[in-house]
């Protein structure tokens, strides 16, 4: 990892052996007078970054940013071959460089806040230790660029650990909003007819999770799916759903500053939400709020690994 | 709260992580020309709208004597969120509110008015309907009737109707049955939701959570540990603009026998079964149930036994100093009778009945024009047997405190003793704190987005059911009788600014305790 990357990742961090890292938090925790805004906030969770340099960066910014609504102990690490990888601290995030992905657990073992939950955000890394992990995770929070492989591992953590993907989380205002048109009783009655998907998307394996979770939970038989790339280059990973039978349509569409809901026919009503806030922290400040097994995602991640690509 | 979403057999909101929404709801706003709609009920629409709760078929049609178009209701909505809400300028969100609003001008008791109603209601088969009442509680009884001779309270296929009545709900035992009976009359208690803006407060349904899903301090929450209770509701505003409203009321009425009730009966309530309504609500009535008479043999009011025995303080703000102001006494306020005897302060001395907390006082006060504006509930608990280390420290150890923190500042505080640093055994009491805003700094939802959503859900488990109502008038209306029945043309003052009268200290003093310095 080249000392420019080195520095990106926790600009002012103090340098560390890996046996001095409590001692040190300790004190840069006392240190700080508490004219932070971090130590104000009750520590709820450790989470466990693993991923690329470049993307530990990324999440590292979201963490701070997520300092503002939940204090968190952050464990940052990238793998690669070293035993006594260099350890940097700040006052609550912690960050190894280099680190042999058959340790990587024994890391987080050491390191974690006891008798909170841990979470493991997923950011790409070897299978192995994603599987280790697990045994020490309350949450795996999968967010991957390319997810096929890391998916065919998650479905054997399920019994294991809480497993969700970042992609999921992201799908969760379409699917509330999918979901809302629903309690509409004449949607609920043409449920049976409803085969219909057609799904523009920037991100195409969030078409195909949004797709599972459809195929999941209306009935699996006789769909016919169409995912198609989208135009877009904002941030919205889905662009339009539109999910018809011969005699309803209803559709979610992302506008400009909005999302609409709408049932088109035979009774039209449309429904609009302002588009959510769309950083990094909000998404992953989202997982960590929740600890249950999620048996939607489960159901629609197996659904979706077997629609065709 | 109890999730009761209108949306069985929605197939696909098993595993939403987003709480449930209702199915679809029209909302009809009696006084939608009012202060409360403007400050409070189209600011917490717009704010439910914008974090996705409510239905994708929802409409409000607001209800009022004056004269007004759509639109001009559409703009009023706009004025409020830009008054109350901080919305600057319309957005997707309000704008697609603003489309489903319409309104109806009309007399509430013109049997024309609700013929409209139904018109406007009656196209969507199989949807709910949730009346507000925002008007004048002289008003209830009229639209109540209206709306059941309407048949507005039944509704068709499977749909749902309901009504929500703000507080005041009667102003003594005899109104409010009267009240309840006329409700009941033309629809079930399951319709009728009144509400209470205290429990939508989130500070009071945690008390819910921190009593009963943590082990460690329902053994303890009993008159084996617990040496008494204080509720504080202080306030630093006057009277303000409800003089005509408010000399009819006095502190009792307005505050204790709602508020302060509702959140004495979640301290002492026992554990429900069950997370729902009706357990929860039977809970906090066998509470309320079991606390002893506040006037009678032994427990008169102001001017009616000794000064040791009364339970219940009753005094009026005078003129003082507040807020780096003078303020004037509370019978040269606008509005307000000059010779009158209406109370801005009451205090009370509570005892249950129950094995939980027999003997334990629960000690309420609430007032107008006090130091500061704050509502705690703190439990004072007993003081160790043995002071053991009277000999190194011989400062007197503070008894433990828990404090709950119901506003400004929600939050949880305990008091306990510590050792001072040193070689010296010294001990000092200090505060480990939980607070809302710190701890998870994020947004704490208006209390009545929290009801307003609730009433459309179905979930009653934050309102008040009839037999708690009126329970509640029990215990009051023979105070206020006692007032009535002892004549007594002055009534105890206390300096506006200050901690109420000396009569509450002294009832307090009685007792070997004093109230918490806030």
């Amino acid at each position: 990892m080249s000392d420019t990357t080195v520095d990106q990742l926790l600009p002012g961090a103090t340098e560390v052996a890996f046996s001095e890292i409590e001692p040190t938090l300790a004190r840069l925790t006392r240190d700080s007078g508490g004219h932070k805004r971090l130590p104000g906030r009750a520590l709820t969770a450790t989470v466990v970054v693993v991923g690329p340099s470049a993307r530990l960066i990324e999440a590292a910014q979201a963490l701070e940013g997520l300092g503002e609504r939940a204090g968190v102990r952050a464990i940052l690490i990238a793998e690669g071959t070293l035993t006594s990888p260099p350890v940097r601290v700040t006052e609550h995030t912690i960050a190894i460089l280099g680190l042999a992905p058959q340790y990587v657990d024994n890391a987080v073992a050491a390191l974690r806040l006891s008798s909170l939950p841990a979470a493991v955000w997923w950011r790409g890394g070897s299978p192995e230790a994603l599987t280790e992990l697990a045994d020490l995770a309350d949450r795996m929070v999968l967010d991957t660029d390319n997810p096929d492989e890391v998916w065919s591992t998650a479905e054997s953590l399920f019994e294991q650990t809480a497993v969700t993907d970042l992609r999921w989380t992201r799908l969760t205002r379409w699917r509330s909003l999918l979901a809302s048109l629903f309690d509409v009783p004449q949607v609920r009655e043409a449920i049976p007819r409803l085969k219909q998907l057609t799904i523009t998307a920037r991100d195409i394996p969030c078409a195909r999770l949004f797709a599972g979770w459809l195929v999941s939970a209306l009935g699996p038989a006789g769909w016919e799916v169409h995912i198609s790339p989208g135009t877009d280059d904002g941030q919205l990973l889905l662009e339009s759903i539109q999910l018809s039978s011969g005699d309803q349509t209803i559709a979610v569409r992302a506008r400009r500053t909005c999302m609409e809901a709408s049932i088109e026919k035979p009774r039209s009503c449309t429904r609009v939400v302002p588009l959510t806030d769309v950083k990094l922290a909000t998404w992953i400040g989202e997982e960590l709020a929740v600890r249950a097994r999620d048996l939607a995602f489960e159901a629609a991640l197996r659904a979706a690994r077997q629609l065709p690509v | 709260m109890a999730q009761q979403a209108g949306h069985e057999g929605n197939p696909l909101l098993d595993g939403l992580r987003i709480e449930p929404t209702p199915g679809p709801t029209t909302l009809v706003i009696f006084g939608a020309s009012g202060d409360l709609t403007r400050r409070k009920l189209l600011p917490a629409l717009y704010q439910l709208s914008r974090g996705q709760r409510l239905p994708a078929r929802f409409n409000v049609i607001g209800v009022a004597r004056s004269a007004m178009s759509d639109d001009e209701f559409r703009e009023s909505m706009h004025a409020s969120l830009k008054e109350f809400a901080g919305v600057q300028k319309p957005d997707d969100v309000s704008q697609a509110l603003a489309r489903s609003m319409s309104y109806l001008a009309g007399e509430m008791d013109d049997p024309a008015l609700y013929r409209q109603i139904c018109e406007k209601v009656s196209g969507a088969d199989g949807d709910g309907v949730l009346f507000y009442l925002a008007i004048p509680p002289t008003v209830y009884g009229t639209v109540i009737d209206q709306l059941g001779t309407a048949g507005l309270m039944k509704a068709a296929s499977s749909g749902w109707r309901r009504v929500i009545v703000e507080k005041p709900f009667g102003t003594d035992l005899g109104s409010a049955r009267e009240l309840n009976a006329k409700m009941h009359r033309h629809m079930d208690e399951s319709q009728i939701f009144r509400i209470d803006h205290y429990l939508g407060k989130e500070t009071v349904q945690n008390l819910l959570v921190f009593r009963f899903a943590n082990g460690m301090f329902e053994p303890i929450w009993n008159r084996r540990y617990i040496d008494h209770v204080q509720i504080t509701a202080a306030e630093t505003v006057g009277v303000e603009r409800r003089a005509s409203y408010y000399e009819g009321a006095g502190a009792l009425r307005d505050m204790v026998q709602n508020h302060l009730m509702q959140v004495l009966t979640l301290v002492a309530m026992e554990p429900p079964i069950a997370f729902s309504a009706e357990n929860v609500r039977d809970r906090k009535h066998d509470a309320l149930a079991a606390i002893q008479p506040l006037v009678g043999n032994s427990a008169n009011g102001n001017g009616e036994g000794s000064a040791d025995s009364a339970n219940v303080i009753r005094a009026q703000y005078s003129g003082g100093w507040l807020s780096g102001s003078e303020v004037p006494a509370y019978r040269k306020e606008d509005g307000v009778d000059p010779q009158s005897v209406t109370e801005t302060y009451v205090a009370l001395r509570v005892h249950l009945d129950s094995w939980r907390w027999a003997g334990v006082p629960f000690y309420i006060r609430t007032g107008k024009r006090l130091p500061k504006r704050t509502t705690e509930i703190a439990i004072q608990f007993r003081k160790p047997p043995l002071h053991i280390f009277k000999r190194a420290s011989p400062t007197p150890i503070a008894s433990n405190l828990l404090i709950v923190n119901v506003q400004p500042d929600e939050g949880i505080s305990v008091r306990f003793e510590a050792k001072l640093p040193g070689t010296r055994m010294q001990l000092a009491p200090v505060m480990m704190n939980f607070r809302y805003g710190s701890a998870f700094g994020r947004a704490v939802p208006e209390a009545y987005e929290t009801l307003l959503l609730d009433a459309m859900l179905g979930d009653a488990t934050l309102f008040a059911r009839h037999d708690f109502v009126e329970a509640s008038w029990a215990l009051i209306t023979p105070v206020h009788e006692a007032w009535k029945a002892s004549r007594v043309g002055e009534i105890p003052a206390y300096e506006a600014g200050e901690w109420g009268p000396k009569e509450a200290d002294e009832m307090m003093a009685a007792d070997g305790r004093r109230w918490r310095t806030l």
